[in-house]
C-alpha cells in the first residue's frame, strides 16, 4: 500500500513487525483496494498541500507559543487531516468528528493502526499500513494534545496485570464483539470489529480508553487503568499460547471443525471406501 | 434355529434338493462327511445357508514374485503399525519421565504442545496403517469369491401354521367370551400403567407461581453494582460507553436474567433518544439501561455499536436501537429490550427505581398475561 | 451327541476339541456357519452406515473414559489446575473437571477431543449413509421399518450431540444452553411448564448439568444402543439390496461371504475410522473449553454456533422475520416457536414418512431388493436435492457471521440472502436437477439404441462426417441396438466394455499393460471356478464399472 502514498518518504523499515505480518495477511485484502486508495489517497493530498498553499499566514500566526513538535504536527494536520476534522479540530459535518477531547491517545490508535487517514467514508475505516512514520505521530498527538485535549497515552508495562482476571473482564466486555480470543466479528451492516491479531499494547489501551469509531469508550472510572492492564496481558497471552490440543483452525469454535469434519473426515473416509470396493 | 433348516424346501441353492424334517444330520452320515474334503464340506455348508459360490478368483500363486511382493507389502504396513503403536506408548510413558514434561505450560517447553498431537498421530498411523494392511490383504492375498445367496419372502406355511397357534391360543383363554375379565383387566391396565407414571409428577413445577419468568432481583433502591461488586456514579462513565451492572443483591453478578446495560449516551444521541411511550424518565440524565437478556432467544446482547447506536446480538443477529427505547430494527427479535428505570441515590450511586415493568428475556406463551 | 475320539470326522486338533466341547454345551455351529456364510454385496456404498457404526464404538469407549474424570455438577468451585489463564477463576465443578480433564489427566485432551471429533464424524457419516438409503430407494417395502428406525436414531444423535456439548458448561455451550431454555420456552400452551419440568424451575437453575448428563451418558446411549441391534437384526433378515447387474435378482445378492473377505474389510474399514478419528483428536483441536471460558449468564462471545449438526436449526432460527403471533386474550406464540420446534419436527416428520408418502403417491406397494439409480427415478431425486439445498442453506445461515466476517459481506445482507435463497434456490435446484436426470436417462438410451461414441470420425463417401458408434450388442437392420435399460449403468467409453474389467486393476496406478494382464488371467484357470460364463457375475466396484446390461452379446471380450 505504502508504494501508491508520497508520503512514505518515511522508512517503511522502521514500522515494526506485526505490520508486516499485518500486510502480509491483508495482502489480498489490500489489492481489491489498491485502486481507490491511490485514487483518493492523490486527492486527498492534493487538497491538502492546496491548503498549505493558500493559507499559509494564518497557520505562521497561530505557531508562536507551539514546540516544535506541534509545529510539525499542525504540518501534517493540515497536510493530512484538516479536510474531515476541520481547521481547529472541530470536526466537518459528514466528513470527520471534532477531535476536541480525544487526546493523543485517539491520535495514536487511529493513525499508529492505519485507520486515519481515512481514504473513503465507508462503515468501518478499515486498518492498513500505517503512513506515517512513529516521529510523525508523536509530532500529530502533541499538536492534537495541545490543541483539543483529552485522553493521554500510558506508561509503563501495559501488560502487568492479573491474568485471570483479565479473562473475565474480556469475556464481560470485550469477547462479545472480538470473539472468545479475540479473533474478531461481524457488526450490523457491514461493520466489523477487528481481529486483535496484530494488535500492539499501547493500541489496546488507546482502543479501550478513547473507543474508536463503535467500539464503546471504556475510561478510567469504568475499567481501572490495573483492569486494563489485565485486560491486556490476557489478550496478549493468549494470543501467543500454543494450542495443546493440534491446529487451532482459527480459534473460531464449530463452523471450522464442521468444514473439517466434512472436507477431512469424511473425504478421506469416502476415498477409504471407494478403495476398499475397487478390484485388487 | 427356526429359519432354513427346519423348513420344507429352504434348500438354499434353487436347483438342489433341500433336506426335510430331519434336517441334514440324516442325510449325511459322519461317515460321508468324513470322506469329503475341506472345500467340498465348505460349499455342502454354504448351501444349506442358500449361498452358493459362483467363482473364486484364487490368491497369488504360493511362491510367486506377486505373492512375495504382496506379502512384504502388507507386512511392512502391520510392522510400520507396531512401530506407530510402540512410539505412541513412548510418548505417552516416557513424557515427564525420560521426555520432557507432558503437563501445559504457558512458558517453557514446547512439549506440552506436542504432546496430545503426538499422541493423536501415532495413534492414528497405528490404527490407519493396521487397516490398510488388512484391507490390503483382503484384497491381494485371498481369494476372490463371488457369492450369491437366495432372499426368501415369508414362509405361507409359517404364517398359516403360527397363526393357528395364536388364535388357539386366544381362543381357549376365552376372553372373547369372558367380557367381565377384558374390562377389569383394562381397568388394572390402565391403573399400573398411569401408577408406574406418576413419579414423573416430580418433575413439575408451577411456572406461574410466583411469577419467576417476570421478576427479577431489582427493586426500588437496588444499587447497580458492576461484575466486582463496585458501585458507580453517574460520572464514571464516558458519554459513548456501555457498562454491564448487576443488582446488588448477593449473587447479583451470576443471576441469569438480572445482567442489564448501563449505557452513557454522547450527546448526539441525546438528542436523537426517542423512549418508549410512558419510559421517557427511565433514564438518568445521559444514561439510560437496558436489559443484557435478548427479548429472542435470551442470549447477552451486549455488540453495542456507539456510533450507530445499535446492539446486536451475537447469537442471531437481532439488532436493538437503543435511542429508540432499544427497539428491535433488525432480525428475528420482536420485543424491544426491556428498560430499566434509573435514579441516584443519596450517595450518588445509581440505583433501580423498581424492577422491569415486563418480563426479561425470550417471549413466552403467558407473557402477556403476567 | 457325544462325539467320541473314533468317530468318522471327529476333530483331532485340539483347537478342534475344545471347539466341539463348546459346540456340546452350546450348540452354536449352526448359527455360526449361517452368519459366516452371509453373503454382503460389495459396493462401496455399503459401507457408509459401517462408519457410523464403528464412531459409535469409538463414542462408547472413549466415553466411558471422560466418565471416570467428569464431574456433571453445578456446585461453584475456584479453579486450581495446570491452566493459569484461568486460575482463580469462579466456575462450575463441571467446567472444572473438564479442564481438569484437559490438563491435568495424562492423554485426558486427547481422549476429549476423540470423543468430540468421533461425535461430529458420526453424526456425518449418519447424514451420508441416509442420503444413499434415499437416492437409491433402499427404504422402499420391505425396508421402511429400518428408515423409521435410521431417521428415530439420526433424531437421537442429534439429541447426544446437543446434551453432550453442553456438558463442560463452558461460555459457548452455556449459550447454547440458554438458547434451548429459550426454545423450550417458546412452546405454545406447554411451554413453561416444559421448560420448569427439565431444568427445574426457571433458567438456569442447579439440576441441569446434572440432567444432561444421565440423558447423555444412560438414557440416550441404551435407547440408542437397543435401536442399533434392532437396525441390524432387521437388516440380516431382510438380507442387503443391491444395484442391479448381471444374475442380480430381486431374490438373491451378490457379493462376498462375510467370511473371510467381508470380515476383513469390515474389520480394516474400523481400524480405518478408528485412525481417522483418533489422528484428527490428536493433530487438531476441537472446543478448547479453556479459552472459552466457564459460563456466565451475562457474558457471551461474537460468532457463537452450535456444533454442525445443529448448525440448521440455528441457521433457520437467525432468517426467520421477526413474527410473534399474538392471539385473544394476551397470549404469544413466539417467534422462536417456528425455526426451530417447528421446521426441526416438520423435517424429521416429513423425513420419517417420507416411504409412506412414496408408496402412496407411487402406489407402488411392491417388495424391492434391487435399488434404481438416481437418474432413474427423477422425481425423488430431485425432491431429496431440494431438501437437501433447504438443509444445506439453513446451515449456511447458521454460521452467516463468520462468513460476513472473514469475506467482508454486510451482516444485514448476510440475513438476507440467507432469507431470500431458502426461499428461491430449493425449486431451482428440483428443476436442475430434474432436467439432468432426464438428461442422463436419455444418454442412457442413446447409447444402448447407436452404441458407444468412439471418437472416431470418418467421412462418407458423399462427404458427410459422421463419429463411428460402437453398438453394445446386436443390432438390427437399421443399425439400432436392441438391448433394453436394465437400471445398471451403461458403458459410456470403449474401456468399459467386455474385459476392460480385469483392463483397469489397481486403485492408485492403473495397470493396463495388456501383457501383464494377460499372464494373470492366464493363472485364473486354477481354482474352483465355476466356468468362464459365471466370471460375468462379479461385483461392481466402482461406479463406472458396475455390471452390464446384458450378458449375451458383448462385442469384444480381450478373454474369449
Amino acid at each position: 500500500m505504502s508504494t501508491t502514498n508520497p508520503h512514505s518518504d518515511a522508512p517503511t523499515e522502521a514500522v515494526s513487525s506485526p505490520v508486516d505480518r499485518a500486510r502480509v495477511r491483508r495482502r489480498s485484502k489490500q489489492r481489491r483496494r489498491v485502486a481507490n486508495v491511490a485514487g483518493l489517497m492523490a486527492s486527498l493530498v492534493l487538497t491538502g498541500s492546496l491548503y498549505s498553499v493558500f493559507a499559509p499566514a494564518q497557520a505562521a500566526d497561530d505557531t508562536t507559543s507551539e514546540s516544535a513538535a506541534e509545529a510539525a504536527g499542525r504540518e501534517l494536520y493540515e497536510r493530512s487531516c484538516i479536510t474531515c476534522h476541520g481547521e481547529n479540530l472541530e470536526g466537518e459535518p459528514n466528513r470527520g468528528p471534532s477531535l476536541i477531547g480525544v487526546g493523543e491517545a485517539a491520535v495514536y490508535f487511529q493513525v499508529h493502526t492505519g485507520r486515519m487517514p481515512l481514504v473513503r467514508q465507508e462503515a468501518d475505516a478499515p486498518d492498513k499500513p500505517t503512513i506515517f512514520s512513529d516521529e510523525e505521530i508523536d509530532q500529530l498527538m502533541a499538536y492534537v494534545q495541545a490543541n483539543g485535549g483529552g485522553p493521554t497515552l500510558p506508561s509503563g508495562d501495559l501488560r502487568d496485570g492479573d491474568l485471570a482476571e483479565g479473562g473475565e473482564l474480556f469475556r464481560l466486555n470485550c469477547a462479545s464483539c472480538h470473539n472468545f480470543v479475540g479473533e474478531g466479528g461481524a457488526l450490523s451492516s457491514g461493520k466489523a470489529a477487528p481481529s486483535l491479531k496484530d494488535t500492539s499494547d499501547t493500541e489496546l489501551y488507546a482502543a479501550m480508553l478513547t473507543g474508536p469509531e463503535n467500539m464503546p469508550v471504556f475510561g478510567d472510572n469504568q475499567l481501572t487503568p490495573d483492569e486494563k492492564r489485565s485486560i491486556i496481558n490476557y489478550v496478549q497471552t493468549v494470543k501467543f499460547q500454543a494450542d495443546p490440543g493440534g491446529a487451532g483452525v482459527g480459534r473460531i469454535g464449530p463452523v471450522a471443525e464442521g468444514l473439517v469434519v466434512w472436507v477431512v473426515g469424511i473425504s478421506v473416509l469416502m476415498f477409504g471406501i471407494f478403495w476398499m470396493g475397487s478390484k485388487a | 434355529m427356526t429359519t432354513h433348516d427346519t423348513r420344507p424346501g429352504s434348500a438354499g441353492g434353487a436347483d438342489t434338493p433341500g433336506p426335510l424334517h430331519g434336517g441334514p444330520d440324516e442325510d449325511y452320515t459322519p461317515e460321508q462327511l468324513a470322506a469329503m474334503s475341506r472345500e467340498e464340506l465348505d460349499i455342502l455348508g454354504a448351501r444349506y445357508d442358500g449361498v452358493e459360490i459362483l467363482h473364486v478368483d484364487p490368491g497369488p500363486e504360493p511362491g510367486s514374485r506377486m505373492e512375495k511382493r504382496a506379502v512384504r507389502q502388507v507386512g511392512w504396513t502391520f510392522a510400520a503399525a507396531g512401530i506407530s503403536a510402540f512410539l505412541f506408548l513412548v510418548v505417552y510413558v516416557g513424557s515427564g519421565w525420560f521426555l520432557p514434561e507432558w503437563a501445559w505450560a504457558r512458558e517453557g517447553t514446547t512439549w506440552s504442545a506436542l504432546f496430545t498431537p503426538l499422541l493423536g498421530l501415532f495413534m492414528g498411523l497405528a490404527f490407519a496403517l493396521a487397516g490398510i494392511g488388512l484391507v490390503l490383504y483382503t484384497k491381494k492375498l485371498l481369494p476372490h469369491e463371488t457369492a450369491v445367496q437366495d432372499k426368501h419372502d415369508g414362509s405361507h406355511f409359517d404364517r398359516v401354521t403360527t397363526g393357528a397357534t395364536l388364535v388357539g391360543g386366544l381362543h381357549n383363554s376365552g376372553l372373547a367370551r369372558r367380557k367381565l375379565l377384558t374390562r377389569s383387566l383394562g381397568f388394572m391396565g390402565a391403573g399400573v400403567g398411569l401408577m408406574l407414571l406418576a413419579p414423573l409428577g416430580g418433575l413439575i413445577k408451577n411456572p406461574n407461581k410466583g411469577n419467576p419468568l417476570g421478576r427479577t432481583s431489582w427493586a426500588e433502591g437496588v444499587r447497580l453494582v458492576r461484575d466486582d461488586g463496585t458501585p458507580i456514579r453517574p460520572g464514571d462513565q464516558q458519554p459513548g460507553s456501555l457498562e454491564t451492572v448487576f443488582p446488588a443483591v448477593p449473587g447479583g453478578n451470576r443471576q441469569s436474567d438480572a445482567a442489564t446495560m448501563l449505557i452513557r449516551l454522547r450527546p448526539e444521541q441525546v438528542n436523537a433518544d426517542r423512549p418508549r411511550e410512558g419510559q421517557a424518565d427511565f433514564g438518568y440524565n445521559d444514561y439510560v439501561a437496558y436489559s443484557k437478556i435478548c427479548t429472542h432467544a435470551g442470549c447477552p446482547v451486549s455488540l453495542y455499536e456507539q456510533e450507530t447506536s445499535r446492539i446486536l446480538c451475537p447469537c442471531h443477529q437481532s439488532q436493538f436501537d437503543v435511542t429508540q427505547g432499544a427497539k428491535p430494527v433488525f432480525g428475528p427479535a420482536t420485543r424491544s429490550l426491556p428498560q430499566l428505570p434509573l435514579d441516584v441515590d443519596d450517595e450518588g450511586y445509581f440505583v433501580a427505581r423498581s424492577d422491569y415493568i415486563e418480563a426479561v428475556g425470550p417471549t413466552y406463551w403467558n407473557r402477556e398475561r403476567i | 451327541m457325544a462325539a467320541t475320539a473314533t468317530a468318522p470326522g471327529a476333530p483331532t486338533s485340539r483347537l478342534g476339541k475344545a471347539a466341539t466341547e463348546l459346540d456340546d454345551r452350546l450348540i452354536v455351529a449352526g448359527p455360526v456357519r449361517r452368519t459366516l456364510n452371509k453373503v454382503f454385496p460389495d459396493h462401496w456404498s455399503f459401507l457408509l452406515g459401517e462408519i457410523a457404526l464403528y464412531c459409535f464404538i469409538i463414542l462408547l469407549l472413549s466415553g466411558t473414559y471422560l466418565t471416570f474424570f467428569f464431574d456433571a455438577t453445578m456446585i461453584e468451585v475456584q479453579y486450581d489446575g495446570q491452566y493459569d489463564p484461568l486460575r482463580g477463576t469462579e466456575m462450575s465443578g463441571a467446567y472444572a473437571s473438564a479442564l481438569d480433564l484437559s490438563f491435568d489427566v495424562r492423554g485426558g485432551l486427547f481422549m476429549r477431543q476423540l470423543h468430540h471429533w468421533a461425535a461430529l464424524l458420526f453424526v456425518a457419516s449418519i447424514v451420508v449413509h441416509l442420503l444413499r438409503i434415499f437416492f437409491t430407494g433402499a427404504f422402499r417395502r420391505p425396508r421402511e421399518s429400518n428408515w423409521l428406525i435410521g431417521v428415530v436414531m439420526l433424531v437421537l444423535s442429534l439429541l447426544m450431540g446437543v446434551t453432550g456439548y453442553s456438558l463442560p458448561d463452558d461460555l459457548l455451550s452455556g449459550t447454547g444452553l440458554r438458547i434451548i431454555s429459550a426454545i423450550l420456552l417458546s412452546i405454545p400452551v406447554i411451554g413453561t411448564w416444559a421448560h420448569f419440568a427439565i431444568f427445574n424451575g426457571d433458567y438456569v437453575g442447579e439440576q441441569i448439568i446434572g440432567r444432561f448428563y444421565i440423558a447423555h451418558v444412560l438414557i440416550f446411549p441404551a435407547i440408542l444402543l437397543a435401536l442399533i441391534a434392532v437396525h441390524l437384526l432387521i437388516l440380516v433378515k431382510q438380507k442387503h439390496t443391491q444395484f442391479p447387474g448381471p444374475g442380480r435378482t430381486e431374490h438373491n445378492v451378490v457379493g462376498n461371504r462375510l467370511f473371510p473377505t467381508f470380515a476383513g474389510k469390515a474389520t480394516g474399514l474400523m481400524l480405518v475410522v478408528f485412525g481417522v478419528c483418533t489422528a484428527l483428536a490428536g493433530l487438531v483441536q476441537i472446543n478448547p473449553v479453556w479459552l472459552w471460558g466457564p459460563y456466565n449468564p451475562a457474558q457471551v462471545s461474537a460468532a457463537s454456533q452450535p456444533d454442525w449438526y445443529i448448525g440448521f436449526l440455528d441457521g433457520s432460527t437467525r432468517i426467520f422475520p421477526a413474527w410473534d403471533i399474538n392471539l385473544p386474550g394476551d397470549y404469544t406464540i413466539p417467534a422462536l416457536f417456528w425455526p426451530t420446534v417447528v421446521v426441526a419436527g416438520t423435517m424429521f416428520t416429513v423425513l420419517a414418512l417420507y416411504p409412506m408418502i412414496e408408496r402412496k403417491v407411487t402406489k407402488d406397494t411392491a417388495s424391492h431388493h434391487l435399488l434404481q439409480r438416481p437418474r432413474d427415478v427423477p422425481v425423488r431425486t430431485s425432491l431429496g436435492m431440494m431438501g437437501l439445498t433447504f438443509y444445506f442453506w439453513l446451515m449456511v445461515a447458521g454460521g452467516n457471521d463468520v462468513i460476513a466476517d472473514k469475506f467482508d459481506i454486510s451482516l444485514n445482507a448476510m440475513t438476507w440472502i440467507g432469507r431470500i435463497g431458502v426461499i428461491v434456490l430449493p425449486p431451482i435446484v428440483y428443476t436442475i436437477t430434474y432436467r439432468i436426470c432426464l438428461g442422463l436417462q436419455q444418454h442412457d438410451r442413446e447409447v444402448l439404441e447407436h452404441g458407444i461414441e468412439t471418437g472416431v470420425i470418418r467421412r462418407l463417401p458423399h462427404g458427410e462426417f459422421i463419429e463411428v458408434h460402437q453398438p453394445l450388442g446386436p443390432v438390427d437392420e437399421h443399425g439400432h441396438g436392441q438391448l433394453a435399460y436394465g437400471g445398471a449403468p451403461v458403458p459410456k467409453r470403449m474401456n468399459h466394455v467386455g474385459g476392460a474389467r480385469r483392463a483397469i486393476r489397481g486403485f492408485f496406478s492403473p495397470i493396463e499393460q495388456p501383457s501383464a494382464v494377460e499372464l494373470e488371467q492366464r493363472g485364473e484357470g486354477r481354482g474352483l471356478a465355476a466356468g468362464e460364463a459365471s466370471r460375468e457375475l462379479t461385483t461392481s466396484g466402482r461406479p463406472s464399472d458396475g455390471g452390464r446390461p446384458s450378458d449375451g452379446g458383448r462385442p469384444q471380450d480381450a478373454r474369449d
